[in-house]
Parts: C-alpha cells; structure tokens; sequence
C-alpha cells in the first residue's frame, strides 16, 4: 500500500523535486553571487526595500549579504517552507480525501485491510515522499551553496532542511488528518493554509504584539524558524515538537478515519 | 448451515434521512440471491453497510460467520460497487495486480481468462477506459480471486448484451461451484433468470422475500389457443386460475393464475393446431408489491 501510494504520486514526487532544485539553482546559484560581490548596496537595499513590519515579514534580512543571512531569509525563511507546505498538502490531499471524493477510495477500504492500518501505510508513503524530496533537494542545496562559494557548513544546511522537512510532514499530516476527519479535500486545504499564513504571521509580524504573541505557541514556525539552524545548528528541542506534533496528528488521521462513514 | 449474510434489525440513517430501516435478511449458503428496488431504495446502503464502507445506526450484519466490521472477512468477498470509479494513469492490468495482492493472491492465468471472456483491454489507463470497459475491469477484481461470497451492485450497468450473457454464465458457474451472490438491481428482468430467490426494498424496508420458482409458478399469464375448428365457450368457463377468458370462432385468450394445467387438460380434448404462452411477467408482480407495500406504509405512517 506504501509503494502505490508512492507510485500514484511520482508524477507530483518528480515534479516538485525538479521544482526544487531549480529554485536553489536560481536563488542561491545564479542570484547570490550577484549579491555577494557588492554586499554593502545589496543590504542597504534590502532594509531600504521593506521597511518595518514588511521586513519583519521576511525574517528581519539581517545579513542578508552574508551567504547564512542570505540562505536563512531568502530560502529557508519563507519561500522553501512554502513551496515545501503546498508539496505537503497537494501529497496529503491526494492520498485521502481526493480518492474519497471521486470515488477510487470504495474499493481501497473494501479490501481486507483495516482502516487504522490503512491511514498509517498512506502516512508512511505520505512521510517518505516528501522524504525523498527533502534528500534530493538537500543535495542540490549544498551543491549549489558550495559551487556559489557559499561558506556554509553541510551540517547547518542539514538542519535547516530538517526543518523544512518537519514543517512540511506536520502539514502534510494536518491535511491528512483533517482529511481523514471530514472527507473532504477543500477543507483540508483551507485549514491547512489558514493555520500556515496566521502562524506564519505569529512568529513575524505579531511577535512584537503582546496580544497576539502568546499565539507563537501554536504555530509549527515557531519551532521552525526560531531556532536559527543555519547559524546554531540543530535546535533538537524544538524539531521534537514539530516530530511529536506530526506524530500525533497522525494518530489523530488513524482514529478519525477508523470511526466514519466512507463516501457518503 | 448457517447464513452467509445475516442481518438482523440492521438500520441506517444518514443524519435524520432514512437509508435503511430495521433489515433482518439471511442469504444462504450457495444461493444466488437478487436484491430489488426502485433507485434510492436502500440497496447500495445494504451493500455498503455489509462492507463496512458505513456503519450501522443500530442493528448489525455478519457476513461469512463473523462480524462485517473485521477486515479480514473481506478478503473471502468479491464486491463490486455500483458507482466504480477508476481513475489515473494506471493500468488496468496493475491496478488488479495491486487489489489481487491485498487480497492475498490470484490463481496465475486468473486475470488474464477473465478479461478474454469479458473481452476487456487490461493495457489502457483507467482514466481512458469507457464506462461498459470499466464495468468489465470491476466484475474481473471482484471475480478473480473467487470469493465466497460475491455482492455485485447493479452489475450489469453499461455492458453490451453479450457480455451480460458472458457476465451471467459467470454467476451461474459461481453457483454451481457452491459460492453465493448477493446482486442488486432496479430492473427484475436483469436477475429473474439466475436468481434463486429475491428480495425487494422498498423506501429503506425489506417488503418482501420470495422464491423465483414460485413466483414464476404463481405469476400470471397469457395463454393462447387456436384448434381447427370453432370450440364452446363452455368448455372453458370456470376453470380454476383462468380469467379474462376470450373465444372468439376457434380461438381461445385468457390469462391464467397459477399452474396451467387445468386449461390445458380442456383444452387437449379439441384439436390443438397452434399455442402461445407468454413469459410470465414477473414486473408486474413487482409493481404490484411496490405500489401496494407503499399504501400500507402510508396508511401506517398516517394512523
């Protein structure tokens, strides 16, 4: 069940990788050392280009001529996890909700497999795939990053994309679970990207506002992009929580399938 | 021997819209039993329910001696859904690879002589199939790993009368093997034939379970004669099961009741030249159950 999972999903697999990799090859291979050459105008520039809550927006571009600075607000701080989260949530969608909606599901639940197992299998191939990107484009990160000439450690990249690998499985996994819960691919979606952009904006923009930055607890980019991993390494605590949220959304998904009625 | 499908009180609601209501039904070991109804009746919610796609509101159903929610029972069931949907770039033919591996295995060859009799094409993507191909594609998965129990909702939909003829004699074999089939159908004439008996829904209830011999023995029909010479009305007139009864010079008409055997006693003493009985019309039965079933309930319901 894991392997068709994966099979029906090369398409999208294969596509976002490539996807992937020319995003690096683009921002880091051919825009940095652009950067990197002239790094006193391109900074003025940046901080000049969004001021205040719109900087904060975009992670505060410190640095952003140093090559960490520049992987960490330019990559790493909003474009990849989105790119990723979309990736997450178009795999999740499909495995679940989408055959439940136009009907393939009838006879995948009518096969002697039980439900719990079947939302576990969907999960495996859910967490591989998105696995499978994450190496593949991990690769290409640290190729580009050192063809750039990037002084940049494969360990901190490493944890950078860990992170982005968790942040993604915990979407991927809320689509499934809500998914799972409903039967429904629209709502999935949206609560996935509503829960996505307001917490994104948690950690941002409201980080500075008392009365929404207490909100910083429920949003997976708080344990994402706090942690600073390209200039600290592996915030190990925080990836946990990102892990054991995943894990537990997934027991939800497995309980919430297992006690409704299919396609109705 | 006890029941291959054993419903008892078996009930569903979708929120307060009646799927099914209060079903006590067994369905026999080796039988081929025909389940009717009006679309929207409660047959797909039967089906669904004996699959564990949805869950009873009260009630339950054992399939294969043990309860329909274990999933391991599913691997002796064949089932085709009456909305199969196939879909993707997959083909055919690995698609029933996969479903044949969840179920534990094919016999080598299986699939492949199947698909020769149905005439089916395994090589196209599902998503290029056509709906009769499709159908073709749904009967080969539910057949291929000969079940116990086959449940086949409204089977026939979309296939050319010759592969209905095909898809019969596969139902029949099915039988003579000592397996079951639970079919459904909105049309008596699709199962008449092969089942041995029937049940009708009507509105979310079970109204009746009948015998198909019996109520072909039990059905009316047209019965006519013609002798070489003019014969009297007399002969004829109040015989037992005989109504509508027409002679005119030296023909005969009438409708008949039950068994034929009194007319055709009377009839053998003149010279017989030429007969015609027609099939008996077991559609009216049903109508008849349907719309007189449905007063009842009505009247029930108002008192």
């Amino acid at each position: 069940m894991i392997f068709k999972s994966l099979r029906d999903q090369r398409r999208p697999l294969i596509g976002w990788t490539l996807g992937l990799s020319v995003f690096f090859v683009l921002y880091v291979g051919v825009v940095y050392p652009s950067i990197a050459e002239d790094p006193a105008t391109y900074s003025a520039q940046a901080v000049a280009k969004y001021p205040g809550a719109l900087r904060d927006l975009m992670g505060g571009l410190q640095d952003f001529a140093t090559a960490p600075g520049y992987l960490q607000s330019v990559v790493y701080q909003l474009l990849l996890p989105a790119l990723f989260i979309v990736c997450a949530m178009g795999l999740a969608g499909r495995s679940l909700a989408g055959p439940e909606e136009s009907g393939t599901l009838e006879l995948i639940v009518t096969l002697p497999i039980t439900r719990r197992m079947l939302v576990v299998q969907l999960f495996a191939a859910l967490a591989l795939g998105l696995l499978a990107v994450a190496a593949v484009t991990l690769l290409v990160a640290w190729a580009v990053a050192w063809s750039a000439g990037m002084d940049v450690g494969f360990d901190r990249i490493l944890a950078a994309h860990t992170g982005v690998y968790l942040l993604a499985l915990l979407f991927g996994t809320v689509t499934l679970a809500v998914g799972a819960a409903t039967g429904r691919r629209a709502v999935a979606t949206a609560t996935v990207g509503a829960w996505a952009v307001l917490g994104y904006m948690v950690v941002t923009v409201g980080k500075n506002v008392d009365a929404v930055s207490w909100l910083r607890w429920v949003s997976p980019f708080h344990y994402y992009a706090e942690g600073r991993p390209l200039y600290q390494g592996f915030p190990a605590g925080d990836y946990l929580v990102l892990a054991g949220a995943a894990a537990v959304l997934a027991l939800t998904a497995v309980l919430a399938f297992d006690r409704r009625d299919v396609g109705v | 021997m006890t029941a291959v499908v054993q419903a008892e009180g078996l009930t569903k609601y979708y929120g307060r819209r009646r799927g099914l209501e209060d079903l006590t039904l067994d369905i026999r070991a080796g039988e081929i039993f025909g389940y009717l109804g009006p679309n929207g009746a409660g047959k797909t919610t039967t089906i669904r329910l004996m699959l564990d796609v949805i869950r009873p509101t009260r009630g339950q159903v054992r399939v294969l001696g043990v309860d329909a929610r274990q999933a391991a029972v599913r691997s002796r069931i064949g089932y085709l859904p009456g909305e199969l949907v196939l879909d993707g770039r997959e083909r055919a033919r690995d698609h029933l690879a996969f479903l044949a591996r969840q179920r534990g295995g094919v016999p080598p060859g299986r699939v492949e002589a199947l698909a020769e009799r149905l005439d089916a094409d395994l090589s196209v993507p599902m998503r290029k199939l056509s709906k009769g191909n499709k159908q073709k594609i749904g009967l080969i998965q539910a057949f291929m790993h000969e079940p116990e129990l086959l449940i086949l909702d409204e089977p026939t939909g979309g296939l050319d009368p010759l592969v209905q003829q095909e898809f019969l004699a596969m139902v029949r074999e099915v039988r003579a093997a000592g397996r079951t089939v639970l079919m459904s159908s909105h049309v008596l004439a699709e199962v008449e034939h092969v089942s041995d008996r029937v049940g009708i829904v009507r509105a979310g209830r079970l109204v009746a379970v009948e015998n198909v011999a019996t109520l072909r023995e039990r059905a009316v029909r047209t019965v006519e004669f013609h002798f070489d010479a003019p014969v009297p009305r007399e002969a004829f007139e109040g015989l037992p099961g005989v109504r509508d009864l027409r002679v005119e010079g030296a023909s005969v008409r009438c409708t008949i009741d039950g068994r034929p055997d009194p007319l055709v006693k009377a009839a053998a003493r003149f010279t017989v030249v030429h007969m015609v009985s027609a099939e008996p019309d077991l559609e009216e039965i049903f109508l008849t159950y349907y719309s007189e079933e449905g007063r009842d309930h009505d009247l029930q319901v108002s008192a």
